[in-house]
C-alpha cells in the first residue's frame, strides 16, 4: 500500500463547470463571470489538501459478475466482472480532499454565499476525483515498461450494480483513517469531498472491451 | 569521458541514444513479475544482443539495464543488499555489448513511490539510495549516467546530486510529461530545465509517455533558455486499441517524419522509448542526417523556478516583485508562530502575496534562539507547498543554508552573498553545488561602504570570484544597497548609482530591499514608493517589497507601462479595467428605474440590488408594486434562462440571493401593508433524510424555494422520520421535501412518506438526489425533480 499526501492533481475545468450544468454555445458567461468562477476555482484549489492511497492485489477468480481478490474479499457487479476481465491484478485507490473544504462550503453556504458555495462544492468534487485520476496516472508511468498498463476506466462503490456498502471493504483494504477518512454507518465517505475506486492491471496487448468502446467514443 | 569531452560530443552533431530495451527483453522471454535487473544478469545473451542492435542501428550512447536498480526500488524484489553487485554487473554487460563503439551511460530512474512531503521517503533516503546504485554503475565502468523517466523534480534532484557528490561524470536527465506539458507532480519544461541545468545536469529533455509531436513542443518551451544540449527520447505514439489489442500507433515512417521539427524545435541528441526497437533509431539516424542542429544558445535574462514555475529577471521585463513578508523581523505574529512552528500561518502569508502579485518570496527565519535550520527548511517545505512562487533564502547562516537548498525543489535564490571573506569562502561554494542564484551584497569585512564607487569595487571583486566557480551575469543580483534616508539623506542616491552603474555599464540584473530607505520616517508609503519610481527609472530589475501595499503595486504597473516593460500596457489593462468595475462604489452604478432592479436580480447583483431596492423606496415606489412588477418577473425571468441553459447553476443561485437581498428590505414595508404583506405561495418542510450528511442540493432547493415566493421550514440534515412528520404537522406543510444522495439513506424517504399517511396528512412528498429517479418517487406516491430550479416548478404545481 502507498500514501501520497498534499498532491496537486491536475483538473479540467471544463468538467467543474460541466457539472454547474455549464452548456458550451448556450450559457452564456460575462468576463466578470468567468473571472469569479476562476478565482474561486482558484480558492478551491488552495483549500483542498488531497492525499491518496492505493494498494494493488491480485485477483483469485472473476466469474459471473463475482470477483474474489487474493485475500478473499469479494466484489459483486457485472459490469465491473467485465472491466476487469483481463485483470490478474487490481487497483483499489482512495482520495480525499480533507476537511477544510468542506468546512468552507459549509461556511459559505451559511452566510448566505451559496453562489459561491456550489462553485467551491463542484471544483472540490472535481479536485478529489482527480486524485484518483493522479493514482492511475502513477501506476501507469510506474508499469508501463513492464509492458502493462490500466484499464481506462474505474468503478466506484454506489454505481451500476456495484452496490455502495462495498465501500466498506475498500475501507478496510485501504486502511482509509491513515487518510484522515471515515465511513458512516450508511457508507458515506468522511471528508464529503472524498472518493474510491478499482480499476485493473492489464497487458499492454489486451485491454477490454468496455475500455475499447470508451476509445471508440 | 569528462564533462567536457560531452560538451565537445554534442557540439559535433546530432547525438543519438537507444531505443526500448525492457520491450525487446519481454520479448526475448524475460517473465512478467520478475526482476528486470537481476533477471538480466543471470541471462546476459538477449540484453547483448539488443544493445548490439541499437548500436548497429547508430547509437552513440547505450543505456545500461539499470532502470529500477536503486535500492529503494530493489527492496521490492528483497534483492536490496545486492544493489551495488547487480548494478555493477550491468554496467560491465553493456561496456561488454557496447566493445567501445558506443558509450554506456548508467541508467537510473525513479523509486518507485514518492518523495516527502508527498510520500513516506525523505530527500535523504533517496539520496542514500540512488548513491548505493551509482557506486555500482561506477565500479561497472560506466562512462556517464542518464537519469530517466521522472515524475518528480524533487527525486531527479535526490538523483542528480546523489551523482553529483560522486564523481564529476557527465549526466543526461529526462523527465516525462503528460498531456498539458507537464510531468505528472505539475513540473514544466522550462522549471526542469532550469532546475537540473543549474544543478549540474550536462543535458536535459523528455522521454516517455508521449510521442514525437508532443515532444517537439516540449523542446521549444526549453530551447531559447537552456544552457545544455536538449535530448528527446519519445514513445512511437501513444497506445491504441487495434482489433480488441493495444499497439503503439506510429510504425518507424511515421515516427521519423517527426526528425525535422524535434531538430527545428531544438534537439540536440535523439533517441527512443515504449514501442521503438533498433529499426527506429536506424531510420532515425537515417533522417536526421539530413538537418543541421541547432546549437545551445541561451538567452542572457536570469531565471529562477520552483517545482512548478519559472520567473524571468531583467531590467527589461516587468519588474519582479519579492515578497518581504516572509520575515519575522517586526512581525510579531509571524514571529510568534514561527517560534511555535506554526507552518499554516507560513502558508497563508505565502498566499496572501501571491494573490497581491509577488513573483517570488523572500523567506527568513531569523528568530533569536531558534533553530533555525529546522524552521528554514520547514518554511521552504510551507511555502512551496502553498504556493508555485520561486523563493529566495534569505540567510546568513551556512548550515540553515545548505538544509533548505538541498531540499528546496527548484532553482532558488541565496539572499545574499557580500565581498566578507567568510561569504565567499563559505556561501559561494554552496550556492555553485546547488545551482542558486545570489544577491551581491556589495559590503565587505569593513562595512557597509558610504560611497557607490567602493560598492562597485566590491561587486567587480565578488563577481570574479563568483566566475571562478562557474557562475555569470546572470546568475546574480546585485544589491543597491539601500540605507535609511532617516540617517542619511545621500544614501538614496547613492544606492541608485549602484542600479544604475549595473543596468547601463555592467549589464547585470539589480535588486533592492525597498522599506529599508524609509525606515524611521512617518508614512513610509511614500517614501518607499517615490524611492521605487527613481530606481525603476535606473533599469532596477527586482525589489524585494509588500505586495499587499497597494499604493505600491500600483506604482510598479505604472512604471513597467511607463519604461516599455509592459508589452502593450497588457498587464495594466488587464489588471485596471477589471479592477476599476469591481471597485466602483455600488451607489454610482445606480440607475434609477424600476428596469435596472429587473436587470440587477437578473443578473445576480446582490448589493446592488439591495442599494436599488432602498432608491425606489425612498422615491416613494410602494414595496407591493417592486414585488409584483419587478422582482416576481426577474426571478422568473433567471429561471427561464436556467431553464434553456442560458444561465448555469452559480448565476441561478446568484439571482435567488439578490431576490433575497431585496426581499430582506422589503418584508418589514409588506408587513405594514394592508393585508399583513405577501402571501406565501405554500409552506414546505425540507430536510436531508437521516443518515444522511450532504445538504448543499437540499439547501439550494430550500433557498430557491424561500425566493421563489414559498414559506421554508428547512430541518437540516441526517433528520428522523418521526421529526420530520411533527413539523409538518405543526406548520401546516403543504409540502414535505426530502432530499438524499446515497442508495443507502434513500429507503428512509418511503419510510417518511408512510408516517406521513398513517397521521392522515394530506401533505405532498417531493423528492430529489443523484441516485433517485422519478419510478422511486413514484413507487411510494412521491414527486421527483431532478434539479433545484425543477423542484420550484414542481412544488408550484402541487399547491
Amino acid at each position: 500500500m502507498k500514501v501520497f499526501r498534499h498532491i496537486r492533481p491536475t483538473y479540467d475545468r471544463k468538467l467543474i463547470y460541466a457539472r454547474l450544468g455549464y452548456k458550451r454555445g448556450t450559457t452564456a458567461l460575462t468576463q466578470a463571470d468567468e473571472a469569479s468562477l476562476e478565482e474561486l476555482i482558484q480558492k478551491c484549489e488552495g483549500l483542498c489538501d488531497i492525499a491518496v492511497a492505493y494498494r494493488i492485489m491480485g485477483v483469485q477468480s472473476n466469474q459471473d459478475g463475482v470477483i474474489i481478490l487474493e485475500d478473499g474479499t469479494g466484489f459483486k457487479g457485472k459490469a465491473l466482472g467485465e472491466l476487469l476481465s483481463c485483470s490478474d491484478k487490481v487497483v483499489l485507490m482512495a482520495s480525499t480532499a480533507g476537511r477544510r473544504v468542506g468546512e468552507a462550503i459549509n461556511g459559505l453556504m451559511s452566510s448566505g454565499r451559496a453562489s459561491e458555495a456550489v462553485v467551491l462544492d463542484a471544483a472540490a468534487s472535481e479536485i478529489a476525483d482527480a486524485g484518483l485520476d493522479f493514482v492511475m496516472d502513477y501506476i501507469r508511468t510506474q508499469i508501463r515498461k513492464a509492458g502493462k498498463t490500466l484499464t481506462r476506466l474505474r468503478f466506484s462503490p454506489g454505481y451500476g450494480d456495484f452496490v455502495i456498502e462495498q465501500q466498506r471493504d475498500f475501507a478496510r483494504l485501504l486502511d482509509i483513517g491513515q487518510l484522515g477518512m471515515s465511513l458512516t454507518e450508511a457508507c458515506m465517505l468522511l471528508p464529503e469531498k472524498s472518493v474510491m475506486a478499482i480499476a485493473g492491471i492489464v497487458a499492454l496487448e489486451a485491454q477490454t472491451a468496455a475500455d475499447f468502446h470508451d476509445e471508440i467514443q | 569521458m569528462t564533462r567536457q569531452d560531452f560538451k565537445e560530443l554534442f557540439r559535433k552533431g546530432m547525438v543519438f541514444l537507444d531505443g526500448a530495451t525492457g520491450t525487446q527483453m519481454h520479448k526475448s522471454g524475460m517473465p512478467s513479475g520478475a526482476c528486470p535487473e537481476k533477471w538480466a544478469v543471470e541471462n546476459p545473451e538477449p540484453l547483448i544482443q539488443v544493445q548490439r542492435d541499437y548500436i548497429s542501428a547508430g547509437s552513440n550512447i547505450i543505456l545500461t539495464f539499470s532502470m529500477g536498480g536503486n535500492a529503494i526500488k530493489l527492496k521490492e524484489y528483497g534483492l536490496e543488499e545486492e544493489t551495488q553487485s547487480l548494478n555493477k554487473r550491468l554496467a560491465e554487460i553493456s561496456k561488454e555489448a557496447a566493445g567501445g563503439k558506443a558509450l554506456v551511460a548508467g541508467d537510473i530512474s525513479s523509486c518507485g513511490s514518492l518523495l516527502a512531503p508527498y510520500g513516506e521517503i525523505s530527500f535523504e533516503e533517496s539520496v542514500e539510495s540512488y548513491k548505493k546504485q551509482i557506486q555500482g554503475l561506477l565500479d561497472g565502468g560506466v562512462d556517464l549516467f542518464a537519469i530517466e523517466t521522472m515524475l518528480d523534480i524533487q527525486e531527479t534532484r535526490a538523483a542528480l546530486i546523489a551523482i553529483r557528490e560522486m564523481c564529476d561524470l557527465p549526466v543526461i536527465v529526462t523527465m516525462t510529461y503528460e498531456n498539458g506539458l507537464r510531468t505528472l507532480m505539475g513540473t514544466d519544461p522550462l522549471s526542469a530545465l532550469v532546475t537540473l541545468q543549474s544543478l549540474g545536469a550536462d543535458a536535459v529533455g523528455c522521454n516517455c509517455s508521449s510521442g514525437p509531436a508532443e515532444m517537439v513542443e516540449i523542446l521549444k518551451l526549453m530551447k531559447p533558455y537552456a544552457k545544455v544540449p536538449l535530448i528527446a527520447k519519445p514513445n512511437a505514439g501513444k497506445p491504441r486499441l487495434v482489433n480488441g489489442k493495444t499497439v503503439f500507433d506510429m510504425d518507424s515512417d511515421t515516427f521519423c517524419s517527426y526528425v525535422e521539427a524535434l531538430i527545428e524545435a531544438g534537439a540536440n541528441g535523439l533517441g527512443g522509448c515504449c514501442g521503438t526497437s533498433p529499426e527506429y533509431i536506424a531510420k532515425l539516424v537515417a533522417a536526421a542526417s539530413k538537418y543541421r542542429v541547432k546549437a545551445v544558445a541561451p538567452s542572457h535574462v536570469s531565471l529562477v523556478s520552483s517545482n512548478r514555475k519559472t520567473v524571468m529577471i531583467h531590467q527589461d521585463l516587468p519588474l519582479t516583485v519579492i515578497g518581504e513578508r516572509l520575515n519575522p523581523t517586526g512581525k510579531k505574529m509571524l514571529r510568534e508562530a514561527l517560534i511555535r512552528n506554526d507552518m499554516e500561518t507560513v502558508s497563508d502569508f505565502a498566499r496572501q502575496q501571491m494573490e497581491a502579485g509577488a513573483h517570488m518570496l523572500d523567506v527568513n527565519a531569523g528568530v533569536p534562539g531558534i533553530d533555525e535550520r529546522a524552521v528554514l527548511t520547514a518554511m521552504v517545505n510551507a511555502a512551496c507547498n502553498a504556493v508555485p512562487l520561486p523563493l529566495c533564502l534569505d540567510s546568513s547562516n551556512p548550515e540553515a543554508l545548505e538544509a533548505a537548498l538541498r531540499i528546496y525543489p527548484g532553482r532558488a535564490v541565496i539572499n545574499s552573498i557580500s565581498g566578507e571573506q567568510k561569504k565567499l569562502d563559505v556561501i559561494l561554494p554552496l550556492a555553485a553545488k546547488y545551482g542558486a542564484m545570489f544577491v551581491l551584497l556589495p559590503i565587505d569585512d569593513t562595512g557597509v561602504p558610504q560611497t557607490a564607487e567602493e560598492r562597485i569595487a566590491i561587486i567587480k571583486r565578488v563577481y570574479e570570484k563568483a566566475q571562478k566557480y562557474g557562475f555569470t551575469k546572470e546568475d546574480i543580483l546585485v544589491d543597491g544597497v539601500v540605507m535609511t534616508v532617516a540617517a542619511d539623506q545621500k544614501a538614496a542616491a547613492e544606492a541608485l548609482k549602484v542600479i544604475t552603474w549595473c543596468s547601463r555599464e555592467f549589464g547585470v540584473n539589480t535588486v533592492i530591499g525597498l522599506s529599508n530607505v524609509s525606515f524611521g520616517l512617518p508614512s513610509r508609503e511614500l517614501i518607499n514608493s517615490a524611492f521605487l519610481c527613481m530606481a525603476v527609472a535606473e533599469g532596477l530589475s527586482s525589489a524585494i517589497m509588500n505586495p499587499n501595499d497597494e499604493g505600491l503595486m500600483d506604482a510598479k504597473r505604472a512604471l513597467d507601462v511607463l519604461k516599455s516593460r509592459d508589452e502593450h500596457a497588457l498587464a495594466y489593462i488587464n489588471h485596471y479595467s477589471s479592477g476599476k468595475e469591481a471597485a466602483a462604489p455600488p451607489a454610482a452604478k445606480v440607475e434609477k428605474s424600476e428596469k435596472s432592479l429587473f436587470d440587477t436580480v437578473v443578473e445576480g447583483h446582490s448589493d446592488r440590488t439591495a442599494e436599488m431596492v432602498r432608491h425606489e423606496l425612498d422615491q416613494g415606489v410602494s414595496a407591493e408594486r417592486l414585488v409584483d412588477e419587478v422582482l416576481i418577473p426577474a426571478i422568473q425571468e433567471v429561471g427561464r434562462r436556467y431553464d434553456d441553459k442560458v444561465y448555469f447553476l452559480p448565476q441561478l443561485i446568484r439571482g435567488a440571493e439578490a431576490m433575497e437581498k431585496a426581499m430582506a428590505i422589503l418584508t418589514p414595508y409588506l408587513a405594514k401593508a394592508e393585508g399583513a404583506g405577501l402571501k406565501p405561495k405554500g409552506t414546505v418542510v425540507i430536510a436531508t433524510v437521516k443518515g444522511d450528511i450532504h445538504d448543499i442540493g437540499k439547501n439550494i432547493v430550500a433557498l430557491l424555494l424561500r425566493n421563489y415566493g414559498f414559506s421554508v421550514i428547512d430541518l437540516g440534515k441526517d433528520v428522523p422520520a418521526d421529526r420530520i412528520i411533527q413539523s409538518a404537522i405543526a406548520h401546516n406543510a403543504d409540502i414535505i421535501a426530502l432530499s438524499a444522495l446515497m442508495t443507502t439513506t434513500m429507503t428512509e424517504m418511503p419510510k417518511v412518506a408512510a408516517m406521513a399517511s398513517e397521521a392522515g396528512l394530506n401533505t405532498k412528498v417531493m423528492v430529489g438526489g443523484a441516485v433517485l429517479d422519478k419510478e422511486y418517487a413514484a413507487s411510494f406516491n412521491a414527486f421527483y425533480s431532478r434539479d433545484a430550479y425543477a423542484a420550484v416548478k414542481l412544488a408550484e404545481s402541487l399547491v
